[in-house]
């Protein structure tokens, strides 16, 4: 897949419409996915898989041909997430320890008693209350927490990405995990 | 570190973001203290099923609706003549580009060298020979983008019934399956004279008859949507018309002049 991606890229620089399609084909679900866990939003989502291909497609010409188109791709996706999210407002004080009750009482409704944590982790209701917890995010909290879970960026990485403060950073972090521990413990309770 | 650990002390143990000392003294304290020990798996836990993160479900067309979004966003690039498509959708350009289609067909560059590249001197028996391959090949592109025009006008005033979230679609599916593998050939015979916008025309409509044989016979009422504004985003349906006039014009033009060598 690289050789292709490769060969793919070779040619889109020398203005070959259909190689930019085939990369565009071949990736942008991979796109889509991660834009759609950085920003939460179907239509935010689309918009970053559009951007992120522009991007990309005017900077083909300082893509190394040695590099990996996919890794290449991921990182202005990545990117372009975090522009999204900077360009939106976000109100952080929305998100105090009343909210994080509320959310916590509101995910304690379901009765998960049991059944084993394996069989748990691939059913559908854990892969829905995944959903509903990260829905439960403020913007903020979300792309840090993605930052930090998913991307493996450091702390003081994601503060420089999203212009925050290092210890904002880490509150965003805290309070994502804490919503997701209050709506999946249950759930990974002792076996 | 005598006292139990944080939640969100955890938190920073898991992602390795203490700083060395507070690391070690955590690391000796979870050895010790099987309440944060098991306060830690639990955590562990939620995280490993955070991984299990569901993938949103995106329609099997999700990369051509990204690719037709996105192409007529791509910057024009040098050499890429795919690009002028995009410089095409405003009126003006649009009346130059017909100017130079018209241009193109009606003088030797889309006709004259379609089947036979200038070489040497030909014969007249060689000439005319190579003249009724042209004529030939004229009508049938002619026919052919007749053909694609009228697919083209069904296809965007295509209404949606009442009531129904799908369109059948299935009459221009079966007529794109058709035109797919002419259109191919012709494409492919006239980019051997160089890159010109018919070739471009062709190219595009290719595209879209290739997507419209592959879709299943009903659309739902969303894709047709997409599709019917993607060819009015490319100003398909006037190209076709465009390209069409000028070869009719072309053929009548040769006819008159065989008519008169004749007489």
């Amino acid at each position: 897949m690289p050789q292709l991606d490769a060969a793919a890229v070779a040619l889109a620089r020398d203005g070959d419409s259909d190689a930019f399609r085939a990369l565009v084909e071949r990736h942008s679900r991979a796109v889509y996915r991660l834009a759609y866990r950085m920003t939460g939003s179907p239509t935010d989502a689309e918009d970053v898989v559009q951007e992120t291909f522009l991007r990309a497609y005017r900077q083909l010409a300082r893509f190394e041909s040695r590099a990996n188109f996919g890794t290449w791709v991921h990182r202005i996706a990545v990117n372009c997430s975090i522009d999204l999210i900077r360009s939106r407002p976000h109100r952080e004080s929305a998100h105090d320890g009343a909210d994080l009750e509320q959310f916590g009482a509101a995910m304690e409704s379901t009765d998960a008693t049991g059944t084993s944590p394996e069989r748990l982790m691939l059913s559908t209701e854990v892969q829905e209350r995944i959903g509903d917890a990260m829905s439960g995010l403020s913007r903020m909290e979300r792309a840090a927490f993605m930052l930090r879970h998913l991307e493996g960026r450091s702390i003081d990485e994601i503060s420089q990405s999203l212009g925050l403060k290092t210890n904002a950073t880490k509150h965003s972090i805290f309070r994502a995990v804490r919503k997701m521990r209050a709506a999946l413990e249950p759930f990974v309770a002792d076996a | 570190m005598t006292t139990h650990l944080t939640d969100d002390d955890l938190v920073l143990h898991f992602y390795g973001e203490m700083d060395h000392a507070t690391e070690s003294e955590a690391v000796s304290h979870l050895a010790g203290c099987d309440e944060c020990r098991r306060s830690y798996t639990r955590l562990q836990r939620v995280l490993a099923a955070v991984d299990a993160m569901p993938a949103p479900a995106l329609p099997d067309a999700f990369e051509r609706v990204v690719w037709a979004r996105l192409e007529s966003a791509l910057p024009p690039r040098r050499g890429w003549l795919g690009g002028w498509l995009g410089e095409l959708m405003v009126g003006p350009a649009n009346l130059a580009w017909a100017a130079a289609v018209m241009l193109l067909v009606a003088g030797a560059f889309f006709a004259g060298r379609l089947t036979n590249p200038p070489t040497g001197v030909h014969t007249p028996t060689m000439a005319s020979a190579v003249d009724i391959r042209e004529r030939i090949l004229l009508s049938d592109i002619g026919e052919h983008l007749d053909r694609s025009q009228a697919m083209l006008i069904e296809l965007v005033t295509a209404e949606q019934p009442d009531g129904r979230d799908e369109v059948d679609i299935s009459l221009d599916r079966a007529r794109a399956e058709e035109l797919v593998a002419a259109n191919r050939l012709y494409r492919q015979t006239v980019s051997a004279t160089g890159n010109s916008p018919v070739t471009q025309l062709l190219d595009e409509l290719e595209r879209l008859l290739v997507e419209l044989a592959a879709s299943p016979d009903r659309l739902p009422a969303e894709d047709m949507e997409r599709v019917q504004q993607r060819v009015a985003a490319k100003d398909l349906l006037f190209k076709v018309r465009v390209v069409s006039t000028a070869l009719r014009a072309k053929q009548q033009q040769q006819q008159q002049t065989t008519g008169r060598a004749g007489a």
